[in-house]
């Protein structure tokens, strides 16, 4: 491999690793979220929020 | 009860982690035009040497990781007994960026050996550095199982925290038996205190490498640690729901 | 506290005279790892002869991560755990206790290992002091660490999986000095045999130092 092939993959895998675990944090969060009730970016009132949360 | 802990949650993303993830991703784009464009090739190692900004950043900012990793297990094990939480947000904070660690030693371990090929001729040599990195990767994975295993949170924790504390006395054993055994790798490329080996603008894009690693690896801790508080609410309200059924008293809140 | 580390020790050790686990299955498990690394090599007696050092640590590594198994197996089936944690035996105690009965397993398994070696491999010892010195050090490094990640991964369903994932990585300075001290001790190489021994009692010292303070941690209970 040459050496701009070798950079370029290097990055690429790099950019790549870490561009799938970021998706796949912020997925699994918005999923437990969902599974939870939790709304996105507010804090949920308590009294309005009683009996609306998921049956597990 | 349930929606009482829900109000104390945070979703992953909050205004400033927002920011702090906008910035994370322009400053990963101005790296990239830095060190594939704008900084020169270098004499001897010509190309390759724009793998290094990439390479040397990502162990620094694992090692960074890991030393938080163990910094927060002292203090979950200090304060397992004192605090309200039992010291849960210490363990969160180890595991979070225990996880983000093993990626960037991944991500060395990866950019090493392909700079190696081109440098070395070699994807693999048996030398100290590499070799220590090498089994610092394995033992953290183990340390992520540790954490993965089903059993009681707070048991668990006890025994990673201990395991973490463990395996950072070990990694300086380990490099020494290993750099006694073997030293081919060259000398640190950046070190404090010491005109560093590589000048210029080499050097200034490996500084800001750093930064902008180190704020990629922030955004990531914090919404892992997110995550894994996330997590242990479901846990327990899924435990919480078991109990209250067999109790027979369903109360409309589950 | 004496007392008590030799109680527990016996305990472990009658324990495991009855069950004859190690002497009927570890020991001749780790003698068929020989003959293995004997086809790994091709039977290469030269070859054969300048590892021999490192395939012995190889081999201990094997029957001494089954031991270990064994010797928290024998306490989380019965709930042996909780007991301990009930009676009045201290942490330090049940830790220095355990160690001292695998210490004497794993040393015994290496007995056997050793003559193996001798009359498989053909090797002649050079220096017996160093060989001692390095398979003493190596044992109690083996045995505290068996100990303190044994205590880790006991009670959980994966165990068997998870106690060599944790335990090697840590044990790798001791397998790595070990079987650079065993080529000298061995006479194939004339190399610094005992400094590898020197930094293998070093490594011995810090993980009983580490067990012996950390040991309570993972005996306490919820």
């Amino acid at each position: 491999m040459s050496e701009v092939a070798t950079v370029v993959t290097g990055w690429g895998i790099t950019i790549f690793v870490i561009a799938t675990y970021s998706i796949w944090v912020v997925s699994r969060g918005k999923a437990i979220g969902q599974e939870l009730g939790i709304g996105e970016m507010e804090q949920v009132d308590p009294r309005k929020d009683a009996g609306a949360t998921t049956d597990l | 009860m349930t929606s009482v802990t829900h109000s104390k949650a945070k979703m992953t993303a909050t205004a400033t982690t927002r920011v702090l993830g906008v910035l994370a991703i322009a400053a990963t784009a101005l790296m990239a035009v830095l060190g594939l464009l704008i900084s020169p090739a270098d004499v001897i190692q010509g190309e390759a040497v724009r793998m290094l900004y990439i390479h040397v950043p990502s162990i620094w900012i694992a090692y960074g990781a890991f030393v938080l990793t163990s910094v927060s297990s002292i203090l979950f094990l200090r304060g397992r007994k004192r605090r309200e939480d039992r010291g849960r947000h210490y363990d969160r904070l180890a595991g979070s960026a225990a996880e983000v660690g093993v990626v960037f030693t991944g991500i060395t371990l990866v950019t090493g050996m392909l700079w190696g090929k081109v440098t070395w001729g070699t994807y693999w040599q048996w030398d100290a550095r590499l070799t220590t990195t090498v089994l610092l990767f394995v033992t953290y994975l183990g340390y992520l199982a540790l954490r993965r295993l089903p059993a009681d949170p707070i048991v668990r924790s006890r025994r990673a925290a201990v395991m973490a504390l463990i395996s950072f006395i070990n990694v300086p054993i380990v490099h020494y038996s290993v750099d006694w055994w073997r030293t081919l790798h060259q000398k640190a490329s950046l070190s404090v205190g010491r005109r560093p080996e590589i000048t210029g603008e080499m050097y200034w894009t490996l500084l800001y490498s750093t930064l902008a690693v180190t704020i990629v690896a922030a955004w990531l801790i914090i919404h892992r640690y997110r995550v894994i508080r996330l997590e242990e609410l479901r846990d327990e309200e899924a435990l919480a729901a078991l109990i209250s059924s067999r109790l027979g008293k369903d109360d409309g809140s589950n | 506290m004496l007392a008590e580390t030799l109680l527990v020790a016996r305990k472990d050790l009658r324990v495991e005279w009855r069950a004859k686990i190690a002497l009927g299955q570890v020991a001749p498990l780790a003698l068929l790892i020989l003959v293995v690394l004997a086809f790994a090599l091709d039977a290469n007696s030269s070859l054969l002869e300048l590892g021999a050092g490192g395939l012995y640590w190889v081999a201990v590594l094997y029957g001494g991560t089954l031991l270990i198994q064994r010797s928290f197996d024998v306490e989380t089936d019965d709930g042996n755990m909780d007991a301990f944690r009930m009676s009045a035996i201290g942490a330090p105690s049940l830790f220095l206790g355990k160690s001292l009965a695998l210490f004497v397993q794993i040393g015994l398994l290496e007995l056997v290992l050793g003559s193996g070696i001798a009359v498989l491999y053909n090797v002649r010892v050079a220096d017996w002091w160093l060989l001692l010195v390095a398979a003493a050090a190596g044992t109690v490094a083996f045995s505290v660490c068996g100990v303190l990640w044994g205590a880790m991964s006991a009670g959980l369903r994966v165990r068997a999986t998870l106690l060599p994932l944790l335990l090697v990585p840590v044990l790798v300075p001791i397998l790595l000095a070990g079987s650079r001290a065993f080529e000298t001790a061995l006479g194939v190489r004339a190399d610094a045999g005992w400094t590898w021994a020197s930094l293998m009692l070093v490594i011995a010292a810090v993980h009983t130092a580490i067990g012996f303070g950390a040991f309570g941690f993972l005996l306490e209970e919820g």
